[in-house]
């Protein structure tokens, strides 16, 4: 009977985590591009595998995968849900779209806009009035509806490039307030309380409430949620999106190569806002009506909420921050005025240990852990250069390892010969022929690098006067002055050197 | 503008003041906009309305109905709102600031943190005493006083004068003494002040204190006239802060003077007729908005400039 | 000569990014020390480092023979103030730190400890002995004095508490060369008596000659001091 020797196999690295495929590679490559672009579905990356030389297609971003299964699964389940559950899925997509192009504004423009809900309110106001007021079909409220956003959005962005920051809050949030008392101020609408009833809507009043005016509802928000993702896919991934991230940080240097940061700000603001308006009409089709509460504060910072639990800047954020809130609201009625609370603490949790919401916390969890993997490296014993082994999976050259490795040993070798007798070798006599030992030392110093490599320079006023320079190892970048002092001959020059050298040996 | 108005806007002004300028100082020192400044003026008003009630039966066995009994009353209510306005501050400080100050992000996320405890608080509050509103004892009793020909209630001298002594305690204090200095320098720049060995964590402790105990006073005031609900603190805070914004974050001055400015629009614009109340918001925003398009930086904002 | 400051292997850096590689330094009392070596080699790391100002670092560090660093990997400045007080006064590199008080009230800062705030109008007089300019200037804004004029206010506040090591970075970073002459010949007028210094410098010619030791710095190792083979 054998012993079987079983040894267990850690996988390290990322590579067992990635997607791979191997295409044969004797058919043409082909890939398949969405239609009218020239972009890819998915970004495949082919290379060939440096061991094995076989031809390997690696997915290097899975993102759109998590979208497809996490969106496709709820569009599968939707048609199975209870009644509730089915307008809860309906105004969460209602509500992700809202904040998906909020984080358009928020995030790419880079503008801290609260007035979403004033945009998305003024909309649906301008459509319903348009439907009930003008008889206006319900197909044309959405182009009503986001012309309407369009223009409160162009008003907002005007002042938007010259206040900053708190200021622009301030006033858009002042601007929510302004809409709210000046919709219930309206004489006409005096007696609804300031909300339109009866507008005219997608969904048949005779399957309003009615399982298939739910289902319905429902496809209709899912689309608009898939409709709110594609602009902020066209807006932040394409040329807008990359002229503004470059502005992010540096505003004045953008500027100076060339970048109207504030121009493109507004565009994005404009388009954010025409996309809101075409909610807001959504919104008020879906219910069928509108009212002041749709500026309330309360309704904005449960928006606030969403985008802040989920993750400021980025659409897979956005979504999910409603999710988990639209979860909590609708979901847990019987919970009362707790959900309220649960949501605050949750928000506290959540902005305790994550630096930028859920969706961060991934990124969060890499930086922290390169930094306790550089703090461990540093915390060893430096052996001399030497690549520890969580540094080696990240060198792709591995001869650089070994490289690295021999010269570690060399010095450790050459470190026992340095004796006071060798130093005293070297004083008598830089040049000519050495002992064994020197010979080997001075072998490894003529094959150092050129940066940091010492040599002598002699001094323009007078011919046995010299000083040590060390090389920068650039081109034309001049060396450097090791120190002032001034050897009389050309052998004392040359012992200096060596036992700098010595010296930075012995140090490494 | 006739003196009634006047003496109404000044009022509102010195409410508004201390709120304000608890935010304002609270941005400029610790670089934190305190969204929980509604929160801790809702809660000190609940306090001093316990402690009156409490303090009521006391108070009316050991003095009656002297004189002594309301001043005494007056004063345990003062010192209640303050000192509970100061305790909330010192939560506020535990979860809001210590936990992330040297962290990324900090500014959005204290931000974050403060809407969050006074989402929380409201809920809390809501959850205690129910919706109900309930009204404080008078501190500065009833009655008229005809002075220099105009007609002002007590409530009003009283607020309007403890308001002006308490802002000059403060900018006093920061002006004149060590820790006002040393609060200055961490305005300034944090990283200089450890480096001239002011602990930065241990600073920001009784700022966010004393910020909670202007909020605590105002509540006791502003109670004199309305009445104290979970929501109360709501309006104070959007006042608040939008008299900060106007006045140029950071800006003390600044923010006295936008006190005094929207203190008397309110004011004006409730006294005539046809806008009367609801309009008051309204038009505050309109003016703050235009006077920001024109003014970015508020009436006394150079700080943003002197912080980088 | 007493060991005022004794650095044993640091490591420092920030993030992943590792900036201090194994320093050994010394400084000994009465010493004036030059820190010499580029842009970017880790100067200004070294002396934050002390100050545990650093993203984070490993190692020991002690002063006067209490140990003052150890490994840290977050809350950069939370031990800063108390290390302040112990005796180590750090001028940071760039311009005066607070922009927006008057130079009395800078200086003023720097007074952290009880004797040196109760005696705080001495202390200035001593500081503006040794930068004359800033006698004229007590309560003008320091935002709006000359370059030469704010980096006297920023050394000048770390005078103004006896310290027992001075780490001056940078001394004469963006100013004219007459002025940083002027600026590195005051702090040259301040007796190292019982206390050491530190310059940290990219201009070797100022310190030339006139401090007791060079050291180089380059790619976050030090370079040149005499530790291993005596030169000569």
């Amino acid at each position: 009977m054998t012993m079987e020797a079983k040894t267990a196999l850690h996988e390290i690295g990322n590579r067992h985590r990635e997607i791979l495929l191997y295409p044969d590679g004797n058919e043409p490559r082909s890939r398949m591009r969405v239609p009218l672009s020239r972009r890819h579905w998915l970004k495949w990356r082919l290379r060939h595998n440096p061991k094995t030389l076989v031809v390997e297609k690696r997915l290097a971003d899975k993102k759109p995968l998590w979208w497809v299964l996490a969106l496709g699964s709820l569009a599968v389940a939707a048609p199975f849900l209870s009644n509730s559950s089915l307008s809860i899925a309906a105004i969460f997509c209602m509500y992700a779209a809202i904040n998906v192009l909020w984080t358009l504004i928020i995030g790419t423009a880079g503008i801290f806009s609260l007035a979403t809900m004033a945009v998305v309110g003024l909309a649906g106001y301008a459509a319903a009035a348009a439907n009930v007021y003008l008889g206006v079909p319900w197909p044309f409220m959405l182009l009503i509806g986001g012309v309407a956003g369009l223009v409160t959005g162009a008003f907002l962005a005007l002042p938007s490039t010259r206040l900053d920051g708190l200021y622009y809050a301030l006033l858009t949030l002042g601007m929510a307030e302004i809409c709210r008392v000046f919709i219930q101020q309206l004489k006409p609408l005096a007696p609804s309380n300031g909300s339109i009833n009866a507008v005219g809507s997608f969904i048949p009043s005779e399957w309003y409430l009615q399982r298939e005016g739910l289902l319905l509802g429902f496809a209709a928000a899912f689309a608009l949620l898939l409709g709110a993702l594609l602009l902020f896919r066209l807006i932040n991934s394409e040329r807008l999106g990359l002229v503004l991230q470059t502005a992010r940080d540096e505003e004045a240097f953008a500027e100076a190569i060339g970048i109207d940061y504030r121009r493109a700000r507004s565009q994005v603001f404009m388009i954010s806002s025409a996309g809101l308006g075409v909610i807001g009409s959504f919104y008020a089709m879906y219910y069928s009506s509108i009212s002041p509460a749709v500026f309330s504060l309360d309704q904005l910072l449960l928006l606030f909420a969403m985008i802040v639990i989920g993750g400021i800047g980025r659409a897979d954020g956005a979504v999910l921050g409603t999710a988990i809130v639209i979860l909590i609201d609708k979901g847990m009625l019987d919970l009362g005025p707790a959900r309220i609370l649960l949501i605050a603490v949750i928000m506290m949790v959540v902005t305790l240990f994550a630096h930028n919401g859920l969706v961060g916390i991934r990124e969060q969890f890499r930086n922290f852990r390169n930094r306790k993997k550089s703090e461990a490296r540093a915390r060893r014993t430096e052996k001399g250069g030497e690549v520890m082994p969580e540094e080696a999976i990240e060198i792709a050259d591995k001869q650089e390892v070994y490289f690295r490795r021999f010269n570690k040993r060399l010095r450790e070798e050459l470190k026992l010969l340095i004796t006071p007798d060798l130093l005293e070798e070297h004083r008598q006599k830089p040049l000519g022929r050495h002992s064994d030992g020197l010979s080997r030392v001075l072998n490894y110093f003529r094959r150092g690098e050129m940066a940091d490599k010492y040599a002598i320079m002699r001094q323009p006023d007078g011919f046995n006067r010299y000083k040590i320079v060390a090389l920068s190892g650039e081109r034309g970048a001049p060396p450097r002055l090791v120190d002032d002092r001034i050897y009389e001959t050309i052998e004392e020059a040359y012992h200096a050197v060596f036992l700098l050298r010595v010296n930075d040996l012995l140090e490494s | 503008m006739s003196a009634i108005t006047l003496i109404h806007g000044l009022n509102l002004a010195a409410i508004y003041g201390l709120m304000a300028i608890g935010i304002s100082i609270l941005w400029s020192s610790v670089g934190m906009i305190n969204m929980a400044h509604g929160a801790t003026f809702a809660v000190s008003g609940y306090t001093t309305w316990q402690v009156s009630l409490v303090l009521k039966p006391i108070i009316a066995a050991a003095f009656g109905n002297s004189v002594m009994a309301s001043v005494s009353m007056a004063a345990a209510m003062l010192a209640s709102g303050i000192l509970s306005g100061a305790l909330f501050g010192v939560l506020i400080y535990l979860l809001a600031y210590l936990p992330i100050h040297d962290k990324a992000n900090f500014a959005v996320r204290s931000l974050i943190m403060t809407l969050a405890i006074n989402l929380a608080t409201v809920q809390v509050l809501l959850y205690l005493f129910g919706p109900n509103q309930r009204g404080l004892p008078k501190i500065f009793g009833f009655g008229k006083v005809e002075l220099l020909g105009v007609n002002m209630r007590y409530d009003q001298i009283g607020t309007i004068v403890s308001t002006f002594a308490i802002m000059l305690l403060v900018l006093a204090w920061l002006r004149y003494s060590r820790k006002g200095l040393e609060i200055r320098a961490m305005m300034q720049n944090p990283e200089g002040a450890e480096l001239s060995g002011i602990s930065v964590r241990w600073t920001a402790l009784p700022v966010t204190m004393m910020t909670g105990a202007l909020a605590g006073l105002a509540a006791v005031l502003l109670s004199q006239t309305i009445f104290v609900s979970p929501t109360a603190g709501a309006t104070p805070l959007i006042k608040g802060l939008t008299i900060a914004l106007l006045g140029g974050l950071g800006s003390i001055p600044g923010a006295l003077a936008g006190a005094v400015i929207i203190g008397f629009l309110e004011a004006i614009v409730g006294a005539i007729p046809f806008l009367g109340q609801r309009y008051v918001l309204f038009s505050q925003f309109l003016f703050i908005i235009t006077f920001l398009i024109i003014r970015p930086r508020g009436i006394g904002g150079l700080l943003d400039e002197t912080r980088e | 000569m007493d060991e005022v400051l004794s650095i044993r292997r640091l490591n420092a850096g920030y993030g992943p990014l590792r900036v201090l590689h194994e320093i050994d330094f010394t400084v000994r009392e009465g010493e004036r020390i030059g820190l010499v070596g580029l842009n970017g080699h880790g100067k200004s790391t070294l002396f934050r480092s002390v100050m545990s100002l650093v993203g984070w670092q490993n190692g020991s560090i002690l002063f006067k023979g209490r140990e003052i660093g150890g490994s840290r990997s977050t809350g950069a400045g939370r031990k800063t103030h108390s290390i302040v007080r112990l005796g180590i006064a750090l001028t940071p590199q760039g311009d005066a730190i607070f922009p927006g008080l008057t130079v009395n009230q800078h200086l003023d800062c720097g007074a952290y400890s009880r004797i040196a705030w109760r005696e705080r109008a001495k202390r200035r007089d001593m500081v503006m002995d040794i930068f004359a300019p800033l006698r004229k200037l007590e309560h003008a804004l320091v935002g709006t004095l000359s370059g030469g004029e704010r980096r006297m206010v920023s050394v000048g506040r770390a005078l103004m508490t006896e310290a027992s090591l001075y780490l001056i970075d940078e001394p004469s970073l963006g100013l004219a060369p007459k002025i940083s002459t002027s600026v590195v010949e005051a702090l040259f007028s301040i007796s190292t008596e019982g206390r050491a210094m530190v310059i940290a410098e990219q201009n070797v010619a100022l310190l030339s000659g006139r401090v007791d030791r060079m050291i180089g710095m380059h790619a976050g190792r030090l370079r040149g001091d005499v530790g291993h083979v005596s030169l000569g």
